[in-house]
């Protein structure tokens, strides 16, 4: 299969927007329809207005075809967003929580459900703007790399996969140099002079784990 | 010798770098497979340059003695551990990286100097890649060696592909252009 270079290195964006339409959304239907029995689960009988839960595409699907409404989910709001924001640019803080996909779905419910949501200007502002920060958090985070194990809880999978061609190879780098450091401290050992500058790193084990449960 | 990727051309073409050597045998006929020699003799105890791949080899075997290269000689890797963003490493060797991690097991400073090097340096790469296009930063790009210069591609690429998404560039599904009406 031809994979190109771009592919090589991780995900495209199409391809986690796919993946994160798997993630349900909560929707109001405005037609009757009966039960749908998809591959995933059985998508329930459509009764407006009561409220359903349906697959993000389903969901995506229905509304081009003015089927149905779809709820925002609950951190798709500017006062959540904005205090997320705020929770963010505090010095020394962590990555806060967010969905994994949140990205990629508030995308799809920007460009296709721009209606159902209340001030979707401020909205993309409070994105763009935890987007930011969040990058310069990453940023410190290299800082902190070191050949054995680097956690960042709470990235999205979006911001993993920028983050994965750098990351990925300075791990490599890092512990190449390691084992290179441990080779050359073994053999002076054996000559018994002075330990070298890099004993704490030359541990055996080696586990790098960026610390979100993505299946890397 | 670190057994990285055979098949990695940049890992042939660093161990293509050239270090000095001490002859201990006599060579005939291969006079001109060193640097500048005009006869075909080349006599014991003179020193040549050979590529690394080809003097590691020969080193084990006792034909001569390696010696470190002027790159990684204990002068230059001071003046690395001094100022390792303004080194002009495309100028040093475009294969720095991988060619100090073969020369590694010789000379045992290399790890600590390459990861000096390494982090300081891809810092700044990061930086770079993130604030877009950037003038001053000009003459640290025209500096960076081949697998720094591939790291800033990826990284802007990896950049520009989450923006282009969002402005919904990522793709278009077009009617293609065989089809005729």
């Amino acid at each position: 299969m031809a994979v190109t270079s771009r592919q090589r290195e991780g995900f495209t964006m199409p391809e986690l927007e796919y993946v994160a339409q798997c993630e349900s959304v909560t929707i109001v239907p405005l037609h009757r329809m009966d039960r749908l029995e998809l591959v995933r689960g059985t998508v329930g009988p459509f009764r407006p207005p009561q409220k359903t839960k349906v697959p993000l595409w389903l969901a995506v699907m229905l509304k081009r075809t003015n089927r149905c409404r779809i709820v925002a989910p609950t951190w798709l709001s500017f006062e959540h967003l904005r205090d997320l924001c705020k929770r963010e640019e505090q010095p020394d803080s962590l990555f806060t929580r967010l969905p994994f996909h949140y990205l990629e779905i508030a995308h799809i419910i920007l460009t296709h459900a721009e209606d159902d949501l209340v001030d979707s200007q401020g909205i993309r502002r409070l994105l763009q703007d935890l987007r930011e920060v969040r990058q310069s958090k990453t940023r410190g985070g290299m800082e902190m790399l070191n050949p054995l194990q680097l956690q960042m809880d709470n990235l999205s999978a979006a911001e993993i996969n920028e983050i994965r061609p750098l990351f990925r190879h300075s791990f490599d780098m890092l512990r190449q140099l390691d084992v290179l450091a441990s080779a050359t401290e073994d053999s002076r050992q054996q000559q018994q002079q002075q330990q070298s500058q890099f004993g704490e790193l030359s541990y055996s084990e080696m586990d790098d784990v960026i610390g979100s449960s993505y299946p890397l | 010798m670190a057994k990285r990727s055979y098949y990695d051309i940049d890992d042939i073409l660093a161990g293509q770098e050239r270090v000095p050597c001490f002859l201990r045998t006599d060579l005939d006929g291969l006079g001109s497979a060193g640097s500048g020699g005009g006869s075909s003799k080349v006599h014991r105890n003179t020193r040549w340059t050979l590529p690394y791949w080809m003097a590691d080899r020969l080193n084990e075997e006792d034909y001569l003695d390696m010696e470190v290269s002027p790159i990684f000689a204990k002068r230059a890797n001071r003046m690395y551990a001094a100022s390792p963003e303004s080194m002009q490493l495309r100028a040093i060797c475009q294969h720095y990286y991988q060619f100090g991690l073969q020369l590694g097991e010789m000379v045992p400073e290399i790890p600590h100097v390459l990861y000096n090097m390494y982090m300081t340096r891809i810092r700044k790469v990061a930086r770079i890649a993130q604030q877009g296009h950037n003038v001053e930063a000009l003459d640290f790009v025209q500096s960076l060696d081949k697998m720094e210069a591939r790291m800033l591609r990826l990284c802007q690429q990896a950049q520009g592909a989450i923006i282009a998404w969002q402005q919904n560039r990522a793709y278009a599904l077009k009617r293609a252009a065989v089809i005729h009406d």
